[in-house]
């Protein structure tokens, strides 16, 4: 789970203009900046990266790190 | 297989600019949240009373003087807002450029309609109907833009580009050919001329229509007797999904077409897609590998001006010097239907209009 997290992370710093400093477990998705379509983006990259498919209807601008973290769990296990 | 190939272009936009000042006022939304979810800053709608054949025709007189000819064979006019439901507008636009007689049909792929049209041009000069074709993109799309939805009314804007194809010579083909060498400017019979479209990958999925839409007006609802809801008349659009799926298919579609014509990512100079919202133009680079420095756009001036969106970025990009005779450019095009396609060309000697 720390591991996913801390890949997702790494993605949004390096690929979504996230800064670090404001990348947390517990951040709200939209407060990183990250709106729907940023999310569609970060699904397209998730798939490359983690190998699962993120539909759009799955998360939400108002999930946090690590419910976006724990979707991302359930569906590489 | 006889190769078409670009010999001439045009563009046209209405001259009424509609500022992202005006819209955030009009539709209660800031300019900065148009601007960060659509790379748009304005765009372009046409007068009262204007229709697509109008922009049709003047880009159409274009592209014909930018390939010093009086006359085409053939017009092939991309469109999903006809000037009415019935006939095609392709007709009267070419009567109006003098060219009455001639073969004329409209192509309606909704976004992808300009590629789906070249395509349709290629296919008339390899049959023999034509030797040079008319192949333009038009669309009004403020004509069918519900003005109570801030998305789509902030995305599209009207407008229309024009290519005149001619029929290419022996070996005049596309893209590296079998060999994997490519011919220099001006190298007429070689592989690869410029100007010559390459293989085409175009494709559709039905099942998926009503992401983008207008619900009435047509069989469907006409043949029911009912009276359609307001909305139901416009242009609808489910933005995030559609958003997903032109990203993988231009994705897919630019990876066909470069196979085909034998080119590598690498070798691409000029990425020219469906100017559809910067967003996905970005998404779309990035995906691909393709370097934001290889990226054509000029949807900040204009918007989504739908199937003439790639023709007017062309003649844009041309204008400007961004593209250059020899480039080797791959084009593609996402839209409603859906549909979606690319093809590629190594950029000809041509003085835009």
């Amino acid at each position: 789970m720390n591991d996913v997290i801390e890949r997702i992370g790494k993605l949004l710093t390096s690929r979504f203009g996230v800064p670090a400093a404001e990348f947390s477990a517990e951040a709200v998705l939209s407060d990183l900046d990250l709106d729907s379509l940023a999310l569609v983006e970060f699904g397209l990259v998730a798939e490359t990266e983690f190998g699962v498919k993120i539909s759009e209807d799955e998360v939400s601008p108002t999930d946090t790190i690590t419910e976006l973290a724990t979707l991302i769990a359930s569906k590489v296990a | 297989m006889t190769s078409a190939v670009v010999c001439g272009i045009g563009s046209w936009v209405p001259p009424t600019v509609v500022t992202n000042d005006e819209l955030a006022a009009r539709l209660g939304t800031s300019v900065d949240w148009i601007e960060t979810r659509t790379g748009i800053r304005q765009r372009r709608v046409v007068e009262a009373g204007g229709s697509t054949a109008d922009l049709a025709v003047e880009a159409g007189m274009r592209a014909l003087k930018s390939a010093h000819l009086d006359r085409a064979d053939a017009v092939v006019l991309a469109t999903t807002t006809p000037d009415y439901p019935c006939p095609a507008t392709a007709p009267e636009v070419a009567s109006r450029l003098g060219l009455a007689g001639v073969p004329a049909m409209d192509v309606n792929a909704v976004c992808t309609g300009f590629l789906y049209a070249a395509a349709t041009g290629a296919g008339l000069i390899a049959t023999g109907v034509a030797q040079r074709v008319l192949v333009i993109g038009a669309d009004t799309f403020s004509t069918i833009i519900d003005p109570a939805d801030r998305k789509t009314t902030a995305i599209f804007g009207d407008g229309a580009g024009a290519v005149v194809l001619r029929r290419g010579e022996p070996g005049e083909l596309g893209g590296f050919g079998e060999s994997g060498e490519f011919g220099g400017p001006g190298e007429l019979g070689e592989p690869g001329e410029l100007g010559a479209l390459g293989p085409f990958d175009l494709g559709s999925d039905g099942e998926l229509a009503r992401l983008i839409w207008v619900p009435a007006g047509g069989s469907r609802q006409r043949s029911a007797g009912l009276a359609a809801p307001a909305a139901d008349r416009y242009f609808q659009m489910q933005g995030t999904t559609v958003f997903r799926h032109a990203v993988v298919r231009m994705i897919q579609s630019v990876r066909t077409a470069l196979g085909r014509a034998g080119w590598r990512i690498e070798d691409v100079d000029s990425l020219v897609s469906h100017q559809a919202n910067a967003r996905i133009l970005a998404a779309l680079a990035a995906e691909l590998g393709i370097d934001a420095g290889r990226v054509v756009s000029n949807i900040d001036l204009v918007g989504n001006t739908a199937a003439a969106s790639i023709p007017l970025a062309l003649a844009d990009a041309a204008r400007c010097g961004r593209l250059r005779a020899g480039h080797r450019v791959v084009l593609t095009a996402f839209g409603g239907g859906l549909t979606w396609g690319a093809t590629t060309l190594r950029w000809p000697d041509i003085t835009p209009m």
